[in-house]
């Protein structure tokens, strides 16, 4: 289909011939030839030149595009950019994609992972080695990352691995469990409630909201720890226990049936 | 009902009216090569207490039961079903159970046991012969050598063939109580023990890469299993720091005859070296001239004589906070011809603890690597404590990870993007 920008310069070229026709049709009766001419063959109806222009402006049909043209491009997917995306020999940083592909057509090697799509990515920083190990498998090819620049891949097959540590040391840190707290205080203007950090959270009993003394929360639900009491742990295999708690629920519960009877029939 | 007394009821009534009508007799006279018949008449004859006070091991088929006498320290026997089907069978040896097919092939077993028994005894004559021939007419002492050796082998060969088949053997072998001075019993074992614990083994030494790390290469062919207290380790489980500080327990199952002198060695081949940004190596034990053999397994690190066994002593692994976890390997390794090593001298080479290489010591002692195991420790809640016991300094600082620079950002081929 033509489109518009191609159209206009045709459309200036179509304005510009009709002129040129109007000054012919004023010409006209004054040559006989052209009138006997006329007269024997049917008048044509629009001027020549722009009838060979005709099809440019004319409309495809679906039967017609359907048939597809010589090299079809438009039903060719983009590019899924795939391939290498760092050479043999190139720095990587953990975490870089060596490789991108659709299957494993490279498998991962020495200190490199394998990502969900197949991606090959360095785990250690390093510098990248396409190689072969038919020792380790016949057929696959492998892409590793080495520490050294000169250093060659596969290693021997019996040789310890060789490691970086890649840590550094830092003096231990107690870790401080946060608890974040309510409190209350009274102003001249009425009650403010606020939110109190962890770190500035005040231990002991203290005006919280609803106007109480008391303590936090977390605190309270400590208390039994403090005071060196401990529940049993659950142990779903523990059948007996349950049963008996199970027993003891389900006594009460009749218990208390019973005295709702009770009430009932006294209110009667 | 427990399930398997169910599924085997049915035979065992079909079993109980034939041996009340047809064997009595018979029972009578071969009591004496029935153990578990014997407990079940003593307890017939004195039914003191009932069953669920005293369970009888060979009988028992409770769960209940059976932790209870696992608790006290005896194992139940045999399978499960199996106690079920004797709670309620007769004793009939197994040998004359009813069945014309199954005597006539105990016959055909027999007849194959005679013959075995036969070749067995020819060539040991055999090899007599051979060891009392003159070097000059055997040819040479290297073709002499070579020849015994092979007799010897089929012998072997010979002795488990004999046994093989008797069901007898497979039963006792089944119930533990096989005797491993016999071959038979080696046999059966290290068969058992290929089939699928050593399988693990292997498997855990290589994943873990212990095997290219530590050693070269490791073929197992003693069964080792370790213990820290009662506990057993499973290889490359993690062990608290806590558990692991006195020396742990081996039971090294050999499965050939005769008595070895070996070398355990425990190695830590992942302590970190910051300074380095490597790992290093650790020797956490090493004992020489530790006697092995297939009937005496136990080995107890903590009791090995310090005069003449151990060169360095147990020192208990910790694994700082933030460390990756540490793999602590124990290799069983044997003397070049079970030879005694000269402790004092291994003693006097032997002071470092730090980076020496097992592959090191293999080499310098002709060491061959018969068994392995593997525990793993890491940081937890115990570590602490055993650190400051033993003085460990660094257990102030914990590991972090290092920053890696990001690669700087850089326009690849930027002519082909206009």
């Amino acid at each position: 289909m033509l489109q518009p920008r191609l159209l206009a310069p045709f459309r200036a070229l179509e304005r510009s011939l009709t002129s040129i026709r109007s000054t012919h049709s004023l010409s006209q009766p004054q040559s006989v030839l052209r009138t006997l001419s006329a007269s024997t063959f049917p008048k044509p109806q629009t001027p020549s030149l722009p009838r060979t222009l005709l099809p440019f402006s004319q409309v495809r049909y679906a039967s017609h595009a359907s048939q597809g043209t010589a090299n079809r491009h438009s039903r060719d997917p983009a590019g899924k950019r795939l391939g290498a995306k760092r050479s043999g020999g190139e720095y990587v940083v953990p975490g870089c994609i060596i490789f991108r592909q659709r299957g494993s057509l490279w498998f991962p090697g020495e200190n490199c992972g394998m990502g969900r799509d197949h991606t090959i990515y360095a785990t250690q920083a390093g510098y990248v080695r396409y190689y072969l190990d038919p020792e380790k498998h016949s057929k696959r090819r492998f892409i590793g990352v080495v520490f050294d620049k000169e250093e060659q891949l596969p290693h021997p097959r019996n040789a310890p691995n060789r490691r970086k540590l890649n840590m550094t040391t830092v003096p231990m840190q107690e870790r401080v469990e946060p608890q974040s707290d309510l409190t209350a205080s009274v102003d001249a203007d009425g009650v403010r409630v606020e939110d109190v950090e962890a770190v500035k959270a005040v231990f002991g009993p203290q005006l919280r909201p609803g106007y109480m003394y008391r303590e936090a929360n977390w605190e309270i639900g400590r208390s039994a720890e403090r005071a060196g009491i401990f529940s049993m742990g659950y142990d779903r295999r523990d059948r007996w226990t349950a049963w008996r708690k199970r027993q003891q629920r389900a006594e009460r519960a009749a218990q208390m049936k019973s005295l709702k009877g009770k009430k009932k029939s006294g209110k009667k | 009902m427990v399930h398997c007394e169910r599924a085997s009821k049915p035979l065992l009534q079909c079993l109980r009216g034939s041996y009340s009508r047809g064997v009595a007799g018979v029972q009578l006279q071969t009591r004496a090569f029935q153990s578990t018949a014997n407990v079940r008449e003593a307890e017939t004859e004195a039914p003191s207490q009932p069953f669920h006070k005293a369970p009888d091991p060979a009988l028992v088929t409770s769960p209940r039961l059976e932790r209870r006498l696992l608790r006290q320290g005896t194992t139940p026997i045999g399978s499960r079903r199996r106690r079920a089907a004797l709670q309620t069978t007769d004793s009939i040896p197994f040998e004359q159970l009813p069945y014309q097919c199954f005597q006539e092939a105990r016959k055909v077993l027999l007849a194959d046991r005679e013959e075995k028994l036969k070749e067995i005894e020819t060539m040991q004559q055999r090899i007599a012969r051979q060891q009392a021939l003159p070097v000059e007419e055997a040819g040479g002492a290297k073709a002499q050598k070579s020849r015994v050796t092979a007799m010897q082998l089929h012998l072997e060969r010979l002795k488990v063939l004999a046994d093989i088949n008797d069901p007898s053997v497979k039963r006792r072998f089944e119930d533990n109580e096989g005797d491993m001075s016999k071959p038979i019993y080696r046999f059966l074992a290290d068969r058992k023990w290929r089939e699928y614990r050593r399988k693990i083994l292997v498997q855990r030494i290589t994943q873990m890469n212990v095997v290219p790390d530590v050693l070269p290469h490791c073929d197992p062919v003693v069964e080792t299993k370790l213990y820290f207290g009662k506990r057993q380790i499973q290889a490359g489980e993690f062990v608290e720091a806590k558990q692991s500080t006195v020396a742990p327990k081996l039971d090294v199952q050999m499965f050939e005859g005769g008595e070895k002198l070996v070398t355990i060695a425990v190695v830590d081949s992942d302590v970190p070296n910051v300074e380095q940004d490597s790992f290093d190596y650790k020797t956490h034990f090493l004992a020489v001239n530790v006697p092995i053999s297939a009937t005496s397994t136990k080995v107890d690190l903590s009791q090995l004589l310090e005069d003449s066994q151990v060169v360095l002593p147990w020192l208990p692994p910790v694994a700082q906070k933030g460390s990756p976890y540490h793999r602590l390997s124990v290799f069983i390794m044997e003397q070049k011809d079970s030879q005694p090593l000269d402790f004092a001298a291994v003693k006097q080479k032997e002071t470092s603890r730090d980076n020496t290489l097992l592959r090191t010591l293999q080499t310098r002692y002709h060491l061959k690597a018969i068994g392995a195991h593997l525990f793993r420790t890491q940081w937890d809640a115990t570590t602490l404590e055993v650190m400051k016991e033993l003085g460990f300094n660094g257990a102030d600082v914990e590991l972090r990870r290092k920053r890696v620079d990001p690669l700087p950002y850089k326009r690849r081929n930027p002519s082909s993007f206009r």
